[in-house]
């Protein structure tokens, strides 16, 4: 569960915001908005109206692949990490974020009214290449320049795409353009999908409602093309995918979050967060799950997990510091895994900065000698100005 | 040079305030007007630019649509595609409902596009509350992005409705007044524009790889939307009021050629009064070389006094004139949102070195004479006026050659540079002939005025006596009355004309359309389809005419197509300059022939029997030209289509207005009522009388030409100026001839009489000679610069009051410079005014 995604909600807001913050900047000379008053403004929108995730739901599919409009923000989260035939590595992220901006329907006088808005967000990561590049869109809900819809499955924002090849909701295809960057992909059905936290309700902190309904596909053969500039690799590995609905936002102790999805290869998946608080500590509520090579699942608290920072890389384009390698142990699994960037620059510097790529896992599992993959997202490392 | 020379030479000007002040106000007037008027259009240019860049930002490219703009979903589509950097605006005009006439321009955009093509500034970031609300720009149908000189709220007006949008934002800086942004969902119900875009904005790679795109992008485009550029699209919007501008930095450059026959009758006057302190300091052993010098740098400070108060001058007046200037670009050419009153120091340093330069040259000629004075001798005031009379036939020579020059100019080039080019040295050269016309009169005048007395014989040989002074005097009267004259009948044959024309065009008894045609609003408002059966099944009604006017773009250039259904009497109403009337309207009714007005013809050299090509929504389409009719409405042109042809091209069925002519007996007014009951239900339309419109249209000419009536004003104030300080000069420095006369038993009343006369005389020979001038320079202003410049061919009426009027205005500005010396010679003691001699 990428419970603490959530959290990326109040700054996807406070993202759109600056980016209209930086289109409408103020001129030469003035000093450079820092968005809080403009997150204040839009950021902190009432959750009043909205529904919330109180108490665990039944899922039902394909009708929940598609979107929860009554429920302020939701996303479809892709990463995985391929490799062609050579074994040339990348990693890529996608994520669409439908955004409601009113829990009332918008006026219908114009095809371009709506409340719902999305963003998208697209990384490519070639290892080899040691190149890390980051892009962002919004668009909103009208003239089918945005969307989503359950059947057939497809969620797109202009020609960034996640679509059912045919009725069944699996396998998908995941399209994505940008400058000479593109991605055309196919994940199939690998293991079962797991519901997050208490049966699909993921708490992101005590207050009642402050709650997600949660599922993940966490491992999905992945096969396609990666296209850079004249070249075109053609690509392999798995992927994994995030489906996440809520009406929530950060506790008041809640500063930012850590969260690794790694796939083991021996079968395993292991996700974890950890929030952190501005104390310093880990909140509570951080939290993950280990899905066995069978699909079962086991929850893992956040006392449960014990993580380290073993070193630093300072961004030259921000001069934000980010943990550059983890040692990551679940004691009572007697797993003892050590994460370490495939690159180290995989900053998004977006209107939301955060590190997002690929990872490597080295490690043991027992007496047992383990590896494996998987992404890492690492947020509010910004030095405060 | 000496400080001690400076002190003798400016000794004389500060000791007679009287003539420096008016040779200061002469320069000062004449740059005044030179820098307004380029103040004026520079401001003007920039609102264009500043409005145009505004909408443009940093696209190279954009898609525009025909009459009907650029479907949105033609936008979603490519977006979806993907590969394109591009953003959908619909951009228009609407009146503020408390101020009918100022219109505020809509920028409605997606805030989520405009990343790459427009920075504008919305941000206030000293109230850290009231920052932009993207939120309720993309929601609330009333929240928009306001320049922070409208205020919290602001209502505008459309048609009939009215719509108050609030602040949710504030755009800063001078450039984007008068713009308000909105989302594109909020300035479509705005516009009244569901559906549509005025265009979209593309970001094309420059060199090879863009050609290739656009290729590209063509290759995908509907046929009637096209791939432009709006660079170039400005260019040719900007160049459209070109003639305009030029118009009137030709006026303003009269001006100073007026202000510059003041400086040179201000100079030559002091050098003349000086005579005796000049030929003493050539005695001196003061050089040729240093005396030229020296009363060149005293012109010089007179010169940079005039420019300096000049320039301040034209500042004050630019401030008025842009608003003027602004008016009538509005009306004739394209809407000005930005009011902006730009000081370009250009145009400042341009006025500045004009007005120096032409201090300089008007000084020449005198401080050459005052150079040469004998040592020793006084330079004689006979000496002078002799040199005068040996100069005379050579003027006339050098004034026939101009004539005769100017008019080759004008014969030869139909440029309207060249055009201005043949006015100006037809106005030099008549300014040349003033002197000889002088003495003709005068002489022709002395049998005549041998039978009034004394007095009159002696004012009448005076005149000639004087041509230093006279003529000189009368040269720049005659200019600056002749620019009233010309530029007054060119007015009022230009009124004539359109008053004839609308007369005759609007010969229908009602005209309909929906609310706002007034501000221009409705162009896009329609009538409902039911209303032409409505009006012909009214009883009362016997014919009724339809009109539909749309923007076309013809080789990247704006004109409108009008697709019309004309009763028999509406055709009558057009008067075809060519092509067979006939044959004209039959190929008209068939559909498969245009007809186009004269400066269409005019500027695209266009015949009857050409094609033009139009683009169509079905394709390209070619039109035979059938007929060419006058035509004062439009300046880019107008071509008029048969409304079934159109609809069947354009796949477009609308109306905009429609005519309808009364049964014999018929009262329109009865009628209107009767259609306004009848149309009630269907759709709320203004009905108006032709007599309405015509007023209006009359309206707009007359808002169109004030910069042109406040110009000939000013030109009349810079007379009215040189008349008082030329014929002040030339009294006052007869003070001791009056005192002389005085002394020999003439009573001051009679020699206040012989002034009067004198001066008077004078006003009355300017006043003349203006006359022909005035109606030379309005023939070349009407049968050539107007057509050169707008291609309308416009009557020649003359209306004698103005004749009648110049020529009061002249005796009467000559009487009053008589009233100082007057006033002066009979406060003094002849024998005190003869102590010196």
């Amino acid at each position: 569960m990428k419970n603490y995604r959530l959290l990326s909600l109040i700054l996807i807001a406070l993202g759109m915001a600056l980016m209209t913050a930086a289109y409408l900047r103020k001129p030469a000379g003035s000093t450079p908005n820092t968005g809080l008053s403009v997150a204040s403004a839009l950021g902190n929108a009432d959750s009043a109206g909205y529904s919330r995730a109180h108490t665990p739901r039944p899922f039902h599919f394909p009708a929940d692949h598609g979107p929860h409009p009554d429920f302020r923000n939701e996303w479809w989260y892709v990463t995985g990490n391929l490799s062609d035939e050579r074994g040339r590595a990348f990693g890529y992220q996608l994520t669409l974020f439908r955004i409601a901006l009113s829990p009332t329907p918008a006026a219908p006088d114009s095809a371009w009214r709506t409340r719902q808005v999305y963003m998208g967000h697209f990384a490519l990561t070639d290892v080899a290449g040691q190149r890390h590049e980051g892009f962002e869109r919004f668009s909103r809900d009208a003239l089918g320049l945005a969307g989503a819809q359950a059947e057939p499955f497809r969620v797109w924002l202009e020609d960034w795409e996640l679509a059912s090849v045919s009725v069944d909701f699996l396998p998908l295809r995941l399209r994505a353009r940008q400058g000479d960057l593109a991605l055309d992909l196919r994940l199939d059905a690998g293991k079962p999908m797991v519901l997050q936290g208490d049966q699909g309700l993921s708490q992101k902190s005590a207050e009642p409602g402050n709650a997600s309904y949660y599922y993940s596909y966490t491992r999905m053969p992945t096969a396609g093309t990666v296209q850079i500039g004249a070249q075109s690799f053609t690509v392999s590995g798995s992927s994994w995918l995030d489906r996440e609905w809520s009406t929530s936002a950060l506790g008041p102790n809640q500063s930012g979050w850590d969260w690794f999805a790694l796939q083991l290869d021996d079968g395993r998946e292991l996700m974890f967060y950890r929030l952190r608080r501005q104390d310093g500590g880990s909140d509570p509520f951080s939290s993950g799950v280990l899905v066995a090579a069978d699909g079962q699942t086991r929850h893992l608290p956040g006392d449960t997990v014990s993580l380290q920072a073993l070193e630093t890389w300072t961004s030259p384009h921000t001069g934000d510091t980010y943990p550059a390698g983890w040692r990551l142990r679940v004691p009572a699994e007697a797993l003892d895994l050590t994460v370490t960037p495939k690159v180290a620059g995989q900053e998004m510097r977006l209107t939301v900065r955060y590190w997002e790529g690929a990872v490597s896992v080295q490690g043991h599992a027992g007496a047992t000698p383990v590896s494996g993959q998987g992404y890492l997202e690492m947020t509010r490392y910004a030095e405060p100005r | 040079m000496t400080p001690l020379l400076w002190r003798a030479l400016l000794r004389h000007p500060l000791r007679h305030p009287w003539q420096l002040g008016l040779a200061v106000l002469g320069i000062a007037l004449g740059v005044a007007v030179v820098i307004a008027v380029d103040l004026a259009n520079t401001s003007a240019r920039r609102g264009f630019t500043l409005a145009m860049e505004r909408i443009s930002g940093q696209a190279t490219h954009r898609i525009v649509g025909g009459s009907l703009g650029v479907p949105e979903t033609l936008y979603a589509q490519l977006r979806v595609a993907g590969g394109w950097t591009l953003a959908p605006v619909l951009s228009g005009y609407l009146p503020r409902a408390d101020q009918p006439g100022a219109l505020l321009q809509i920028l409605g955009v997606d805030p989520f596009a405009e990343a790459p093509f427009r920075a504008l500034s919305a941000l206030d970031n000293d109230k850290a509350s009231g920052a932009f609300d993207l939120r309720a720009l993309l929601l609330e149908p009333d929240a928009a992005l306001l320049p922070e000189t409208l205020g919290e709220t602001v209502t505008l007006r459309r048609g009939g409705q009215s719509f108050t949008l609030r602040r949710a934002g504030i755009l800063h800086g001078a450039e984007l007044d008068g713009l308000i942004i909105t989302d594109l969902a909020s300035a479509q119900v705005l516009l009244g524009q569901p559906g549509r875009l005025s265009h979209i904005d593309l970001i094309l790679p420059e060199g090879t790889a863009g050609e290739q795109r656009a290729a590209e992008l063509r290759a995908l485009l509907p046929a009637e939307l096209r791939l432009e550029q709006p660079a170039m699209r400005n260019q040719a919007t900007a160049n459209l009021s070109a003639a305009f501008s030029l118009n009137l930095t030709a006026m303003s450059l009269l001006a100073l050629v007026v202000g510059m026959f003041l400086i040179y009758n201000a100079i030559s006057f002091a050098v003349v009064q000086r005579r005796g302190l000049l030929g003493l300091l050539r005695a001196l052993g003061v050089s040729r070389r240093e005396l030229f010098i020296g009363i060149l740098g005293e012109a010089l400070l007179l010169g940079i006094a005039g420019t300096v108060l000049g320039t301040l001058l034209g500042l004050w007046l630019g401030l008025g004139l842009v608003q003027l200037v602004t008016q009538t670009i509005n009306d004739l050419y394209y809407v000005l949102s930005v009011r902006e009153f730009f000081i370009d120091p250009l145009s400042l340093g341009k006025g500045a070195a004009l007005g120096l330069l032409a201090t300089l040259a008007a000084a020449w000629l005198p401080a050459r004479e005052a150079a040469d004075a004998l040592p020793g001798a006084a330079l004689s005031r006979t000496h002078l006026e002799s040199r005068w009379r040996t100069l005379l036939p050579r003027l006339l020579v050098a004034a026939v050659m101009l004539l005769a020059l100017g008019g080759l100019v004008l014969y030869l080039s139909s440029s309207l540079l060249a055009g201005f080019a043949g006015l100006f040295l037809l106005i030099l050269g008549s300014a040349l002939l003033a002197p000889p016309l002088v003495i003709a009169l005068t002489t022709l005048n002395q049998p005549l005025v041998a039978r009034l007395g004394l007095l009159a014989r002696m004012a009448n040989r005076d005149a000639a006596r004087h041509l230093s002074r006279t003529g000189v005097a009368v040269a720049a009267l005659m200019v600056a009355f002749a620019t009233t004259v010309g530029v007054g009948v060119m007015v009022d044959s230009f009124r004539g004309g359109v008053a004839i024309w609308v007369n005759d065009l609007l010969n229908a008894d009602l005209y309909l359309a929906p609310p706002g045609i007034e501000d221009g609003s409705a162009n896009k408002a329609h009538l409902d389809p039911a209303v032409l059966a409505i009006l012909r099944s009214t009883p009362g009604v016997a014919a009724v005419s339809s009109y539909h006017a749309v923007p076309l773009d013809l080789d990247g250039r704006p004109v409108t197509l009008v697709a019309a259904e004309l009763a028999p009497a509406a055709q009558a109403g057009y008067h075809l300059i060519a092509g067979d009337p006939a044959q004209a309207w039959a190929a008209f009714q068939s559909g498969a022939a245009v007809l186009i007005s004269e400066p269409l013809a005019y500027r695209r050299q266009l015949r009857v029997g050409d094609h033009l090509q139009l683009t169509t929504a079905t394709g390209l389409r070619s039109f035979p030209i059938a007929g060419i009719f006058l035509d004062y409405g439009s300046e880019h042109g107008r071509i008029l289509l048969h409304h079934a042809a159109y609809a069947r091209a354009w796949q477009d069925a609308s109306i905009g207005s429609a005519a309808v002519f009364a049964a014999p007996g018929v009262e329109p007014r009865v009628l209107r009522q009767r259609l306004l009951e009848r149309l009630g239900t269907v759709q709320a339309l203004v009905i108006r009388s032709n007599r309405d419109i015509q007023a209006f249209t009359l309206d707009i000419f007359d808002r169109t030409f004030t910069i042109t009536q406040v110009l000939r004003l000013l030109a009349i104030l810079v007379a009215v100026v040189g008349v008082l300080s030329a014929l002040l000069a030339l009294q006052l420095e007869r003070a001791r001839e009056f005192a002389v006369l005085r002394a020999t038993g003439m009573s001051a009343a009679e020699i206040g009489g012989l002034v009067s006369l004198q001066t008077g005389f004078i006003g009355a020979i300017a006043g003349l000679l203006a006359l022909p001038v005035g109606l030379l320079l309005a023939a070349v202003l009407i049968f050539s610069i107007n057509r050169r410049a707008f291609g309308w061919s416009l009557p020649f009426e003359v209306d004698p009051l103005l004749l009648l009027e110049t020529l009061v205005l002249a005796i009467l500005a000559a009487l009053l410079a008589g009233l100082y010396p007057i006033w002066r010679m009979t406060r003094t003691r002849p024998a005190e005014a003869l102590r010196a001699e």
